[in-house]
């Protein structure tokens, strides 16, 4: 938990259109420098459009983002790159380069922003290889990684760079219970050593437990309720409640409801 | 009536958005390819020339076998009218002109549509699809600086280099044709050749090559960052690329004679 409140990322109101359909509708949070930052919602509450907001690949279409306190949705390239070098991003399908290895995954932005010696950086990729539990695979082509270690390998490459903020899409979907929960033992480790500050995009309420410093609810494009997990679990808000007893939503009311949905005459 | 303006107003629009976006994707490779690097940025030289040896070198054998065959086609078509005129000598000439005009660069073109127009398109469909185009991107990698910039120099150079060699090769087999086939003296035929190739020729293959290269490239291109959804949406663009990269080349190909006959 962050013993002094300092916002490293905050986001102010934004919206996010895909055409007519309004996927974020206001959203509005801070973010504290070194804590673990969960976004939680359901299917299509917009969360991944909004971890994709806050680094940049969409452009939101009113709001905004500060990053540091310098607006990230306004600024130019060349400042944006500089901004992303701080930033590290895991994705969901963890989008290594398929057709180089998994070092030279990790290797690739510090070839293409450092100076640094060749043998430093294969040391470097190394220890960041190291450090998420792949040493010696450095050789090994991304097919030939499990899941899990995929997954892994997509966190050492965000790591590369010494970021001070990192980013998961879904870090755990599509993993058993066991590689999940020790990716949330890393995602921890990461924080707890380099003071990392955290934004993780999930709706698995296991890791939730297991990782969030400060939870973010959101239903259809809104934040219904920003807060600790303790706070977000006293809430009377009967989305947050439904989320968190995990029930289904009601069946259609009645009969009429129903044949009406099906045919779609009124 | 109402819906039939309203139809073709939509379909122009999408076609106009369609071109800024190829306009936008050529702005920027220009810009990665040539003012960047003047701006110390920085411009992947070793990509380059690995994708040049790929599109390129790797094309050559291909490419020749299907230039020695279509010469030996044009030979022995020719002669099916030249001979009855006892002027087989003719088919040197006509083997020549059409060869470095026409249809070296067309045949090579085609095929490196088939060969790496569809293979650029399922790679980088393929990468958009698994997020890596924009891993890239959040990794601070210019999409458009790492993949597209070498791939589109590698192209640009790559096509003519293996047209200019097609179109020995595509005289080679007319001239094989020719005179163990059909009959006609080796002296002649050399002598014939030497006469109808002229500067102007081969300038007017080779310049219609480089525009091939770049539509090849572009299309591959374009087409990739358009890929939505898995696998079946990159094989439905790759389709799709070949198919408008070969009507682009032919669509070149057309204005390129025309002005030429003209001129």
């Amino acid at each position: 938990m962050a013993e002094t409140r300092e916002p490293i990322i905050q986001v102010e109101n934004l919206v996010v259109r895909y055409g007519d359909r309004t996927v974020l509708d206001g959203v509005s949070f801070e973010v504290q420098r070194g804590e673990i930052f969960v976004i939680l919602g359901g299917s299509g509450s917009g969360k991944t459009t909004l971890l994709r907001s806050l680094v940049g690949l969409i452009r939101p279409d009113s709001g905004r983002i500060l990053v540091k306190g310098e607006d990230f949705t306004s600024m130019d390239e060349g400042e944006r790159i500089e901004l992303r070098k701080r930033m590290g991003m895991c994705f969901q399908g963890s989008a290594l380069l398929n057709s180089i290895s998994v070092g030279e995954n990790v290797a690739l932005p510090l070839r293409e922003h450092t100076r640094l010696e060749e043998s430093t950086i294969e040391i470097m990729t190394r220890i960041k290889l190291e450090l998420v539990g792949l040493g010696g695979f450095e050789h090994y082509l991304p097919s030939e990684l499990s899941g899990g270690m995929k997954k892994r390998a997509g966190i050492a490459r965000a790591m590369a760079m010494d970021p001070e903020m990192i980013f998961y899409d879904e870090p755990s979907a599509g993993l058993d219970p066991i590689v999940a929960a020790g990716i949330d033992v890393l995602i921890r480790k990461m924080q707890e050593t380099f003071k990392l500050s955290s934004v993780v995009v999930t709706h698995e309420m296991e890791s939730v437990r297991l990782i969030a410093d400060t939870v973010c609810m959101l239903e259809g494009g809104r934040a219904v309720g920003v807060g600790s997990l303790a706070q977000l679990e006293g809430s009377e808000h009967p989305y947050i409640q439904q989320f968190f007893a995990r029930r289904p939503h009601d069946e259609e009311a009645s009969d009429s409801a129903y044949a009406r949905a099906l045919t779609g005459l009124d | 009536m109402i819906a039939v303006v309203g139809r073709v107003g939509r379909w122009a629009l999408n076609q106009l958005a369609a071109g800024a976006r190829v306009a936008v994707l050529m702005v920027d490779t220009m810009t990665w390819l040539v003012v960047a690097p003047m701006r110390g940025k920085g411009f992947r030289f070793r990509s380059a020339v690995e994708h040049f040896v790929e599109f390129g070198v790797r094309s050559l054998p291909i490419v020749g076998m299907i230039c020695f065959l279509v010469g030996v086609i044009i030979a022995l078509q020719s002669s099916y009218t030249l001979d009855k005129w006892g002027a087989n000598r003719f088919i040197a000439t006509l083997v020549a002109v059409s060869a470095l005009r026409e249809m070296a660069p067309l045949m090579t073109a085609v095929l490196m549509t088939g060969r790496s127009g569809s293979a650029i398109t399922a790679e980088i469909g393929t990468m958009k699809v698994g997020e890596e185009i924009d891993a890239l991107d959040v990794m601070g990698l210019n999409p458009i600086k790492y993949l597209v910039a070498p791939k589109f120099i590698a192209m640009l150079l790559a096509v003519p280099c293996v047209t200019v060699i097609g179109m020995f090769i595509m005289i080679f087999g007319g001239y094989v044709a020719s005179v163990f086939v059909v009959g006609v003296d080796s002296w002649i035929y050399l002598d014939m050749t030497t006469q109808a190739v002229a500067e102007k020729d081969l300038v007017m293959g080779l310049t219609k090559s480089v525009f091939f290269g770049i539509a090849i490239c572009w299309v591959g291109v374009y087409r990739g960052l358009q890929v939505e959804g898995g696998a079946e949406g990159v094989g439905r663009k790759t389709t799709s690329s070949v198919v408008t990269s070969i009507f682009l080349i032919i669509l070149i190909d057309l204005v390129f004679t025309v002005l030429f006959y003209f001129v």
